[in-house]
């Protein structure tokens, strides 16, 4: 029987934001973002689930080494940690920092940095009520 | 009615471990495992979900009791409750026990001891090593 074996790592950061859109007008963006639209800004404390799948090395028994994986994950979230994202960061300079474009931009910038093809997963939680997904389903 | 029915129950058990190899260098260990944890092995709380998927008995209304569920799945952590894995258990002598290892051996008991029912398979075990670090393990053939 083949198993699959998947192995997630909880990591958080905290940033501050607001949503706002170029394209839309002052009126249309308090509209489509509401309180996420305050013009000062607001932030959350970020949850990520970061999820590898692969088979574990025979020897170690783990997917991949622990400081290869924590040292990806917290060298891009210490891009984000503790700054105003939509003033401070290069990406949502150009892009609006909703949960679903910041869960875009982790998967990708992991998918560089994290070795053979291994992530598979990611759950964003925005805050205690509201996540994102995106990878394979787990 | 249709559609795939799962029903998931929650474990928890407590236990020591060590991850290291003694035929690695320092570094290396500390490369793969993170930390360089005591020789005497350090501890969690351990939380385990299980899920098991089949069909309805259409007396019942129910896949499996839950009640025989937990029945067989503590017996098998009966064997991790409150030891030292490397040592108190007969898995890991060869094996490390990392959160992965021990979702394994845990999937592969636990879907042994249900293989006695013809109406009913394991389909998946979470395993938390801690609130922060959890592994799955799941069937390749869903």
């Amino acid at each position: 029987m083949k198993l699959n074996i998947s192995f997630t790592h909880l990591y958080s950061f905290s940033a501050a934001h607001r949503l706002y859109s170029p394209v839309f007008s002052d009126e249309k963006n308090l509209q489509v973002y509401g309180k996420c639209n305050n013009l000062y800004g607001h932030g959350h404390d970020y949850t990520v689930e970061i999820t590898i799948k692969g088979e574990p090395d025979k020897e170690s028994g783990m997917i991949i080494p622990s400081t290869e994986m924590n040292s990806a994950v917290n060298n891009l979230l210490s891009e984000l940690n503790y700054k105003h994202l939509d003033k401070e960061t290069p990406f949502f300079l150009q892009h609006v920092s909703t949960g679903e474009i910041i869960i875009q931009f982790l998967w990708d910038e992991l998918n560089k940095r994290i070795p053979n093809r291994l992530l598979y997963h990611i759950k964003l939680w925005e805050s205690n009520n509201n996540y994102f997904e995106i990878g394979e389903d787990i | 009615m249709s559609g795939n029915v799962t029903i998931s129950k929650k474990f928890d058990f407590s236990a020591s471990h060590r991850c290291w190899k003694e035929d690695w260098t320092t570094e290396k260990n500390q490369k793969w495992f993170g930390v360089n944890d005591s020789p005497y092995g350090h501890g969690h709380n351990y939380e385990l979900h299980v899920t098991v998927i089949g069909s309805i008995d259409p007396q019942s209304g129910m896949i499996i009791n839950l009640s025989e569920l937990k029945e067989k799945v503590n017996e098998i952590l009966d064997q991790f409750d409150h030891k030292f894995l490397n040592h108190d258990t007969p898995y890991f002598n060869d094996l490390v026990p990392t959160t992965e290892n021990v979702a394994r051996i845990l999937f592969q008991l636990i879907d042994k001891k249900l293989s006695g029912y013809k109406t009913l398979r394991l389909k998946k075990v979470r395993l938390y090593e801690r609130h922060d670090l959890y592994a799955d393990v799941w069937r390749d053939t869903e």
